[in-house]
């Protein structure tokens, strides 16, 4: 220990230093002596000296005026002022100047040595108590960065905002210019987000990497941090944007959760030779914390779509229920009334046999309709419905219809009121005429025979906006919505008519949405309803 | 005989009048009602001695009409569905339907259902050759087809006596699934074991003081079941 730990003497008393000198020397230190000040402070700038022994009175300075100078410049120093009898006010003035000790000459050589060895051994401890606060200090800095990583990106289930969030707080924290995320995916590396490149840069950042070569590829293959402390000499091509842009220290650590690497943090600085093990210690956190908050989302999503996937499959289930239930109803009309014929055990009359057929013709074609609706419904569903959009004028859609809507409405009063004026729209006349005939029905199917149904359009903005109203029963507010869904029948409906599918105004919403147009309505209980639906002008 | 009247309910008017015409044809005076609403009233007003009730129907459904008739009433209920589905079998069964069709059905075979109900209903005529049946607390009169368990009485749907009076004249015997199926409901039944274990569970709702633990009616896995006489 002591070979290594430095004492400079300065006294103008040549004899004096060589006594010291070899005292000094046999206890193992280095020693160094000089007889003047001037000599002693550019001794001090060459080197470092654990402690230095001063004559109070040199020749060219007062040896308290020198204490002051070392003193402000090697702080750590352990000072030992030697004095003459007469001037123990000047000793006093050095001890409060900084100074560890004063001894009075004659000097006796084992009180020196005890007191060097007692001020050396407190230099000891200053200079480890400051590296264990510095320790701490560094620790304290990296629990800080990591807290303030791990709670950006624990806000969010996000990919992408985790990715973002842990960018901006590593650049912020550690006060890096460059850093971005690479995660697994399909194999491969995907670039996630990156802060701080430039635009210019930012174009030639790979968008993606193999994922076992390459600089980043091996980071993530190896699961291990790299540094490159000059990115000029380094030969892989992946990361020439940052050569490119300047930077020279290169940082990767491998996102890692339970030995299992999922993706590579890179951070770089336009400094050669920036990163420490210290650093990369800090990283390779950040990098866990990352990992954590990437799998999570990553569970969270799992779990999102196997709920949704599960809701899908219960809305098919149901779906299926439904048009089971849809079909069996007719079928059992029509079944029923072809058994009854067959019966041996009573002969119908006439009148009886004909109503049996009656119902069986009727109920094929609710079969009929209610096959065709599906077809519909599924093809809507598939996106596979073929929309043939034309400029067609309103008058011209509604007179293709007009015979079927007159004989739907033979029971009510039907008010059509189209303007002239009103412009050509972008649709399929025949898909329209369908929408039309659909609701009219619907109109006829829930108000009493004697009121009015009024089929009207006016221009709003680059719409057209056409509506079927009726006098009839009316749908509460809460199912506003709900009337368009599939399978939903209103109940209330007149008994003397047949039941309807329940897809005819899911399938009006569905062709509507076509034309990128909007059905809804206006209705409350009692006071009828009114559908509208808009369509593109031309 | 009287004509038996039957209530048809059914929101479907060409089932209603399907079926109407097929009832009146075989001789059944009928009455229909439209929803689950009307259906409890007209039940209540007129006497009917069976209902043929469509499950799914606006305002109360099918499976509500059956429970709230059973709490007054044991008129033979038999269920109409467009729902294949067991599961609607089963509940309806549990919570006193006597039968259960799924649409489409044939003629004869809702005739047929129709009969065996009536037959549950039963004529005292064909009561057993004993007059009464006696086992731990359980008194069966069969004259005047009453049951009681420690003196207090309780009341059965008419298919739920037919199986308990088929259980306590063949005390001595095992019966097997589809012994009981084809002789309490008939031979297009054998199969619909679902009937049985429902029908054995309301009976041992209604006599077992301890259910789980039945003291009557014991199950033979895999073979039947088996009323137990001998102490």
């Amino acid at each position: 220990m002591k070979e290594n730990e430095t004492i400079l003497v300065v006294d103008d008393d040549r004899d004096f230093l060589e006594i010291i000198r070899r005292i000094l020397k046999l206890k193992g230190y280095q020693v160094d002596t000089v007889s003047s000040a001037e000599e002693a402070l550019s001794r001090l700038k060459e080197r470092f000296y654990n402690a230095a022994i001063l004559d109070i009175s040199l020749p060219d300075v007062d040896g308290t005026e020198l204490l002051s100078k070392i003193m402000e410049t090697h702080p750590d120093i352990i000072a030992i002022m030697l004095t003459g009898h007469s001037s123990v006010q000047n000793a006093v003035q050095s001890l409060n100047c900084g100074a560890f000790a004063y001894l009075e000459k004659p000097v006796d050589p084992e009180n020196l040595l005890s007191v060097i060895s007692r001020g050396l051994e407190r230099q000891h401890l200053l200079l480890e108590n400051r590296q264990l606060m510095e320790e701490l200090e560094r620790h304290n800095r990296v629990a800080n960065t990591l807290l303030s990583v791990s709670q950006a990106v624990s806000q969010s289930l996000d990919l992408q905002q985790i990715i973002d969030a842990a960018l901006e707080r590593v650049a912020e924290c550690i006060g890096l210019e460059i850093s971005f995320v690479y995660l697994h995916r399909n194999d491969k590396l995907m670039l996630m987000g990156h802060h701080g490149l430039s635009s210019r840069i930012a174009g030639s950042i790979p968008k993606e990497s193999p994922k076992d070569s390459g600089t980043v590829g091996h980071i993530f293959s190896l699961g291990k941090p790299l540094i490159i402390e000059e990115m000029a000499s380094h030969p892989e091509h992946d990361l020439e944007f940052l050569k490119s842009g300047g930077y020279r220290s290169f940082a990767g650590v491998p996102l890692m959760i339970l030995g299992e690497s999922m993706g590579v943090l890179g951070v770089a600085t336009s400094f050669a030779h920036y990163f420490s093990p210290v650093n990369v210690e800090l990283l390779t956190g950040i990098g866990r914390e990352i990992a954590i908050a990437v799998r999570n989302a990553e569970l969270y999503e799992e779990a999102s779509s196997a709920k949704a996937l599960r809701e899908l499959d219960s809305m098919r289930t149901e779906f299926l229920a439904n048009v089971s239930h849809e079909l069996r109803t007719p079928l059992a009309v029509i079944k029923g009334s072809a058994n009854s014929l067959l019966q041996p055990d009573v002969i119908f009359d006439e009148q009886t046999r004909r109503e049996f057929l009656v119902s069986i013709d009727k109920d094929a074609d609710t079969l009929t309709r209610l096959v065709d609706d599906l077809l519909m419904m599924s093809r809507l569903e598939a996106d596979a419905l073929q929309v043939n959009r034309k400029p067609h004028r309103i008058a011209e859609i509604m007179d293709s219809v007009k015979d079927r809507l007159e004989s739907i409405t033979i029971k009510h009063h039907l008010h059509i009121s189209i303007p002239d004026s009103s412009p050509p729209v972008l649709a399929d006349d025949i898909r329209i005429g369908e929408v039309l005939t659909n609701l009219v029905d619907n109109a006829v199917k829930f108000s009493d025979d004697n009121t009015t149904i009024r089929i009207e359009a006016r221009r709003l903005g680059k719409e057209v906006i056409m509506s079927v109203a009726d006098e009839g029963i009316g749908i509460p507010p809460e199912l506003h919505d709900k009337v368009f869904e599939r399978f939903f029948q209103g109940n209330g409906h007149k008994t003397s008519r047949r039941k309807g599918t329940g897809l005819g105004l899911s399938i009006c919403r569905g062709i509507i949405e076509a034309h990128e147009g909007k059905i809804w309505v206006e209705s409350r209980p009692g006071k009828g309803a009114k559908f509208s639906f808009s369509l593109p002008v031309a | 005989m009287d004509k038996k009247r039957i209530m048809i309910v059914d929101d479907d008017p060409a089932i209603l009048r399907l079926l109407s015409t097929n009832l009146k044809a075989r001789g059944y005076e009928v009455v229909t009602a439209t929803d689950g609403e009307e259906s409890l009233e007209a039940v209540q007003k007129d006497f009917v001695d069976l209902i043929i009730l469509d499950l799914m129907m606006p305002k109360v459904d099918g499976v509500e009409v059956c429970r709230r008739i059973r709490e007054w009433s044991d008129v033979p209920i038999i269920i109409l569905s467009a729902r294949g589905d067991e599961n609607d079998k089963v509940k309806c069964l549990e919570l006193g339907a006597d039968d259960y069709l799924t649409k489409p059905f044939g003629i004869a075979e809702l005739m047929a259902r129709i009969k065996t109900a009536f037959r549950h209903r039963g004529d005292p005529s064909v009561a057993p050759a004993q007059s009464s049946f006696n086992y731990n607390g359980m008194e069966i009169n069969f004259a005047k087809r009453r049951v009681t368990v420690d003196g207090k009485d309780i009341t059965l749907t008419p298919t739920e006596y037919s199986l308990l009076q088929h259980l306590a004249v063949n005390s001595d015997k095992v019966l097997t699934h589809s012994m009981l199926l084809q002789s309490v409901w008939g031979n297009e039944y054998s199969s619909e074991k679902e009937y049985l274990r429902v029908f054995v569970g309301r009976l041992r709702r209604k006599l077992e003081p301890d259910p789980k633990n039945p003291r009557y009616i014991q199950t033979i896995p895999g073979v039947g079941y088996h009323l137990s006489a001998v102490k």
